[in-house]
């Protein structure tokens, strides 16, 4: 009795395993074209690691490459300084020279320095007079 | 041997033999399995669409975890990645099921697992539709079985996976797959006696 119920248990595994398999070689294209799919999709995890390899060769070149456009930038910076901000350094400092507070005393002097110009062009005007230079 | 070696060398040594090799082979096991992964997948949810994309993503995750892995190891590693997918996905369905009961929702009601199900087709009419009903009502006994009884008898059945690489997938012990193996052939040949 014991041996019929195993070969019965036998029986019913190996029909649920080949009922299994038919409904596995019934599936329809369309779902097997969006495995095939998903499987394309999945190898692609495999692929940019090739890419990886390809990007670490190309890194040192890039490097120099950044490295000597810095270069270029500082050198020729130079001449038109720009800071840390983003700021033209000239136009910074003639703001700063405008508003310093011996700006300010020539403006409330105003009068005496164009005098004084008033005087060195007397005075250029009677040195000609005087045939000198 | 030489493809878990190739894939497991630092990216900048490895060969393009060698990563073709790997993905020649990886190709194929995934080849191999998708169809019937898919299967396992339909019969766990019930749902074509969902079990395509839980296929897809234990494939991913597979091969983007894995591929270093020795060939040999893929099958039990890519059932135990399927079986937690397809569990995370019957926790969020649980979940959505019970809010919407809770908001009065119809949800379960609407659903029909054996019309979305795809069923086998046969060239002979009444084979295939024998077949089909026989399959139909296995795949509704075995949502009825506790989840560690269906996964051991799906892999173990359905996928042929020895009981080490079965404990391996399903995270348990050789014997525990035995235990759940052997409840759910008696179970399901109580609820299916008349069709088998």
């Amino acid at each position: 009795m014991a041996s019929d119920n195993v070969r019965t248990d036998r029986e019913f595994e190996e029909r649920t395993k080949l009922l299994f398999d038919e409904s596995v070689g019934a599936l329809d294209g369309e779902t097997r074209s969006k495995l095939t799919q998903a499987r394309y999709r999945a190898l692609e995890e495999l692929a940019p690691r090739r890419q990886a390899a390809w990007a670490r060769a190309l890194v040192p070149v890039g490097a120099a490459a950044v490295v000597a456009t810095l270069t270029v930038m500082l050198w020729q910076g130079q001449s038109s300084p720009v800071d840390e901000a983003g700021f033209d350094v000239a136009a910074v400092s003639d703001l700063e020279i405008l508003l310093s507070e011996e700006e300010l005393d020539m403006i409330e002097e105003l009068e005496f320095y164009a005098w004084l110009e008033e005087q060195v062009e007397l005075t250029e005007g009677q040195i000609v007079e005087d045939g000198i230079g | 041997m030489a493809l878990a070696a190739a894939l497991r060398a630092p990216f900048g040594s490895r060969t393009e033999d060698g990563m073709l090799e790997a993905s020649t082979k990886m190709e194929a096991f995934l080849r191999e399995v998708e169809t019937r992964a898919f299967r396992i997948a339909v019969v766990s949810t019930r749902d074509a669409d969902e079990a395509l994309d839980i296929v897809q993503d234990a494939m991913i995750s597979l091969t983007r975890r894995y591929a270093h892995k020795s060939a040999d190891e893929w099958r039990p590693l890519f059932y135990r990645i399927l079986k937690n997918r397809i569990r995370d996905w019957q926790r969020r369905s649980i979940v959505r099921t019970r809010v919407m009961s809770f908001f009065g929702g119809q949800e379960s009601d609407e659903y029909d697992p054996v019309a979305q199900a795809p069923g086998p087709r046969s060239d002979d009419p009444t084979d295939a539709l024998e077949r089909s009903d026989a399959m139909q009502a296995l795949e509704q006994a075995l949502g009825e079985l506790p989840a560690r009884q269906r996964e051991a008898f799906m892999l173990r059945n359905f996928e042929g996976l020895d009981v080490a690489e079965t404990a391996v997938a399903m995270g348990c012990s050789d014997g525990s797959v035995k235990t759940h193996y052997s409840r759910a052939v008696h179970r399901l040949r109580d609820m299916l006696g008349e069709h088998y």
